[in-house]
Order: C-alpha cells, then structure tokens, then sequence
C-alpha cells in the first residue's frame, strides 16, 4: 500500500476544503470547490495532474463537514489506483457523498448546530458573555477538528470511509448529539417560560397564543414572514386598546 | 455615522464570506454579530436584545431551503446596527421600542437580501458553469484559485453592498418609526417581548416527537428548576 501524500499535503486539502462552499453552483454544486481540494495534492500523486482532475468535474454535492471524508477517501484511491478497487472512483464518490451527507446532516445541521444556538441564546438572554464565547470556541472547535480528521481519516481508510459509517456506533453517536440537542432546547423553551411568566398575564398569554399560530401556520406561511406581518398587527391593537 | 456604516458594511461582507462560502462558523448568526456590531456601537445591551430577538425567530429556518430561506447575515446586522445606530444618534431611552423597529427591520431586510442574493448569485453561478480544465498543470491550479477567489469575493461584495444601501434606509425607517409612532409602544414592546413564541413553536415541532420529547422534557424540567432556585 502506497502512501504518496504527506501529512503537509492533507493539511492544504483541509484548508482548500474549508471553503468548498465558495463555489456552489447548481449544475455541478461543489465539483469546482472538490477540484480545487484535490489539486492541492494532486501534482505528488500524477505528474501531469490534469488527468486526474479530469477525472473529477462530474457533478458533487455533500455536507460540507463530510465533504473532507469523501476527498480523503478519493485521494486514497487515487493513491491505489484502479487496481483490486470494487468499483470506480467516480462510484465511490457519488455512494460516499450521498452515505456521509446524511450523517452530516443528521449530526451538524440536525444536532450540533441547534444545540450551538439554543445554549447561545440562554447564554445570551441572561448577559452571561464567556457563555457565548465558550458555546462559539467549542462548536468551531468541534467543526475544525473533525475536518481535519476527515481528511487523515478518508485516507487512511479509502474505499473502507463509507462502511465506517453504517454501523451501529454512528447511529448510537447521532443519537446521543440529537438527544442533547432536544435538552439544550427543552433548557431554551423553560427560559423562555420563566421569562414569559415573569413578564405577567398579557406577555404570557400573548406568547402562548402567537406560538400556537407559529405552530400551526408554519408549513404555510414561513415563520419570519409571520414575524413581520406581526408587527403592524401589533401597533393596531395597541392603538385600538388606546 | 457614514464612517460605521462603511466599516458595519465590511463586517457583513466578511460574515458572508465565513457563512456562505466558509466554514460556517456561526459569527454570521445574530446571536453572535450582536457581539461585534455591539462592541463596534458601544451599545451591547440593545444589540444582544436585538440579536436574541432576530435569533429566536430564524431558529425556525434552520431545515429551511432555498427561496424560503431569508439572508440571516444581510437581516441580522442590518437590524442589529439600525437599532444601535438609532440609539446612538438619538439617544433615545425607550430601548425595547427601538429594539422593535429595528427587528422589525432586520426582518424585512433579510427578505430582501434573499432575493437580492439570489439575483447576484444565478450571475455568479452561469459564470461558474463555464469552468474548463486547461491543458497544461499550471494553468489547472491558476484557474482553479480564480474561480474560488472570485467566487468567494462576489459572496463579500454582494452581501457588503446590500447592507451598504439598506442600513442607512433601516436605520431612517427604525429612526421615523420610533419618532412618529410614540403612541404604540406599547404593541411594538408586546411584539418583541412575543417573539421568543416563535422558537417555542420551532422546538416543539422539531422535538415533539416521542424520543426527542423525553430530552427535551428533561431540559424543560432542569430549566424551570434552575430558575425557580436562582
């Protein structure tokens, strides 16, 4: 088994990674964001890298915190060669984008990045500043370092990533990060609660009737929107009352 | 004033850059810009109120997609600076009022720079339709590093210019609304004070279900005890 690519190496593909977003485009989504990622190894692992970068303009599309899984994974590969692979490259990509996009999505856009804002919130609501500065430091430091380890992780393990992540230890991991994301915001509702009753009879009443509102008119009209139309409703009811 | 809407316009352009085309490290999140805008404004009070407000309505966005989906960085520091800016030039005392008018703000301008977004960026992407790999290596890695550079120049462009021209509207809108409409600040302070309603009605769709119900129960309950002791 070869190992071309240098610790230095994987280091430039995470820092091109960081910013695979910045090219998101409909047709291709990260193809040009991907191309980027491997053309910082790419020239240690095929002298004349255009072929190999080739080989990678097909459509991509990933949660951008899987994303450095799947690149170290196709960097591995690549390593290889096609040689004893159970399938293409290109396979690989599109079966490990769309396997790592859903635990992406589950355990970042699902649980981590809720659980972030809801503790910010609480953090902020009562002045408590180190709060949020700790919730901001952790999250980032969560986010980076698990980028990081995808790329050193996808290489080391090539076409064995996506098994890695179908067993039950994933599906344990996901669940405890949604579980601590439904108590950080069960802590936001009784917050908001205390505060509700604290603020007397009208605030309270009118809070629990506007989030039955949200609650039931959400799926058709988009809560901001509800927010705004609130707004003059409001002042037509404080002028009535006047 | 034209010197901190310059410099609040660069800090949008650079909080779009990390959200739109970074690492999302959630400092394009009100919650967190309040911080900066209320550093820059001397005026962190109203903006961790402003900021916690525009928050706890956006939290029911967080699955939401595409054209559904308001420019949280444009609509949090427009209404975070409008409602600093207001309480800085004017000096005005009633801060949950002013606060109102500038959420209210805030969301209308991160509506607006949705669609202003969406219209730069089918710009951006036919542009980025047109990527070729070159024939030679070098050329490979030149293109590559202008299409990602410009691309994520474009992000902090489009999101810099639209607060460049909204902050000052919001800020004269936010300004005329507490000036003129004195008579209902009671409704606009019964309005902020309702928003947190609306994450109340995220979390209890998000985690209403059986299993995640339990959590968050168990959050509620710690809360509410926590409270009740403190």
């Amino acid at each position: 088994m070869s190992t071309r690519l240098r610790r230095s190496d994987l280091a430039r593909v995470f820092v091109r990674l960081l910013f695979i977003q910045a090219t998101l485009h409909r047709r291709g989504m990260q193809n040009v964001g991907l191309l980027h990622a491997l053309d910082a190894a790419a020239g240690r692992l095929s002298p004349g890298k255009n072929g190999l970068l080739a080989r990678h303009t097909e459509y991509f599309n990933t949660n951008p915190n899987a994303a450095p899984l799947v690149v170290g994974g196709v960097l591995r590969i690549e390593d290889e060669g096609d040689a004893g692979a159970p399938a293409s490259v290109s396979r690989f990509k599109q079966a490990a984008a769309s396997a790592l996009a859903a635990v992406g999505d589950v355990l970042f856009v699902g649980a981590l990045k809720p659980l972030a804002l809801t503790l910010a919130c609480v953090s902020a609501i009562y002045n408590f500043f180190p709060g949020l500065l700790a919730v901001l430091l952790l999250y980032n430091a969560v986010v980076i370092a698990s980028r990081y380890w995808g790329v050193s992780f996808g290489y080391a393990r090539g076409w064995g990533v996506i098994e890695s992540f179908s067993g039950h230890g994933v599906q344990r991991l996901l669940g405890i990060a949604r579980g601590a994301a439904a108590f950080a915001g069960g802590v936001l509702v009784g917050v908001l609660v205390a505060r509700a009753r604290a603020g007397g009879v009208t605030v309270t009443a009118v809070t629990a009737g506007v989030a039955a509102l949200v609650f039931l008119a959400s799926r058709r009209v988009p809560a901001p929107w509800l927010a705004a139309l609130l707004f003059p409703l409001s002042w037509a009811i404080a002028l009535i009352a006047k | 004033m034209i010197n901190d809407i310059l410099l609040i316009a660069f800090i949008a352009g650079i909080l779009a850059l990390d959200d739109r085309a970074g690492w999302q490290s959630l400092l394009g999140e009100p919650v967190f810009t309040a911080l900066i805008i209320g550093r820059l404004t001397h005026q962190m009070h109203a903006a961790m109120l402003a900021g916690v407000a525009l928050q706890l309505v956006w939290l029911s966005i967080g699955s939401a997609r595409g054209t559904r989906r308001p420019n949280t960085v444009v609509g949090g520091v427009v209404g975070i600076a409008s409602t600093c800016l207001v309480l800085m030039t004017t000096g005005d005392t009633r801060v949950s009022f002013v606060v109102a008018a500038g959420v209210f703000c805030g969301l209308l301008a991160g509506e607006a720079g949705a669609v202003v977004t969406r219209v730069a960026g089918e710009y951006r992407e036919r542009w980025l339709v047109g990527f070729r790999i070159p024939d030679t290596p070098e050329a490979a890695s030149r293109n590559l590093a202008v299409y990602v550079g410009v691309s994520a120049l474009a992000v902090v462009v489009v999101n810099a210019v639209a607060v460049l021209v909204m902050l000052p509207v919001a800020t004269g809108l936010a300004d005329w609304l507490t000036g003129r409409l004195g008579a209902v600040e009671t409704g606009a302070g019964l309005w902020v004070a309702a928003l947190p309603a609306f994450a109340l009605a995220t979390i209890a769709a998000a985690f209403g279900n059986r299993v995640a119900g339990r959590y968050a129960a168990l959050g509620i309950l710690a809360a509410l005890g926590a409270v009740w002791l403190l």
